[in-house]
């Protein structure tokens, strides 16, 4: 006798549907866990330019923009931004975009 | 070469020599060849950036590239090129590739630390051709971006 897993609504699920509530879980956990930006100085790009692209794509105000890309140039990389994994790949992936080197880590 | 603001918000460059075209042919071939895929192993295997993320910007940076090679062979033929307002964001990630390309072949770091007569020839043209496509980013980044 089958004794799967039943939905909120009573109905038997079947063994195609179980890893798929697991999966769920899982991604739930993954965007719960912070998530650093992490920039990356670099010789070439121009510090007016790293400004302008932290205040387009995070919405910095310049004096919070102008502060960051000075730790990133004095430190040699920095932390502009913390929060769940997947806003964190769509930052990367802007900064990318803009040929800016970063990454993400996770927040400690 | 003369590079000058446009009052429609571009900028105009004419170049006045053949070295200066020279030079602006040279951005396709300076640009990091793979550009994409080194930012994309800044990234955990978790992401799967190569396969999701790396296709895209590699369309979208040789698109930039396509853009500024075409706009150069259109320039030759009247002596002049004209970056509309609309244009400056592909030019100015051209140059930038085309710089970032020159730091990987040569290494050359911080500005200041370079002294451009002790270097190889090669070397001492291809870090003078970053300070010239330096040099029209920061006329883009003046007049023409509005990032």
């Amino acid at each position: 006798m089958d004794r799967g897993t039943r939905d909120p609504g009573g109905n038997l699920m079947n063994a195609v549907d179980a890893p798929v509530r697991e999966s769920v879980t899982k991604k739930k956990e993954k965007t719960a866990t912070p998530w650093n930006v992490v920039v990356f100085d670099d010789p070439v790009n121009i510090m007016e330019y790293v400004a302008r692209v932290l205040m387009r794509i995070f919405g910095f105000s310049r004096e919070k923009a102008e502060e960051l890309m000075l730790m990133v140039h004095q430190n040699g990389k920095a932390v502009v931004w913390s929060g769940g994994r997947e806003k964190a790949e769509m930052y990367v992936q802007e900064l990318h975009g803009s040929q800016l080197h970063a990454t993400l880590e996770k927040s400690s | 070469m003369t590079v000058m603001p446009t009052i429609n918000g571009g900028i105009k460059l004419t170049p006045e020599s053949d070295k200066d075209w020279a030079v602006l042919k040279a951005i396709a071939f300076d640009a990091h060849e793979e550009l994409a895929a080194r930012l994309g192993r800044l990234m955990d295997e978790e992401s799967m950036w190569e396969d999701i993320v790396v296709p895209d910007l590699k369309t979208h940076f040789s698109g930039q590239l396509d853009h500024v090679v075409k706009a150069v062979n259109e320039g030759k033929e009247k002596d002049e090129i004209t970056i509309p307002k609309e244009e400056g964001e592909l030019w100015y990630g051209a140059l930038n590739q085309a710089r970032l390309g020159l730091e990987s072949k040569y290494h050359f770091g911080q500005e200041e630390d370079i002294e451009p007569d002790e270097l190889e020839e090669e070397e001492r043209q291809g870090y003078l051709r970053g300070r010239f496509y330096c040099a029209i980013q920061t006329v883009l980044m003046e007049y023409v971006l509005e990032i």
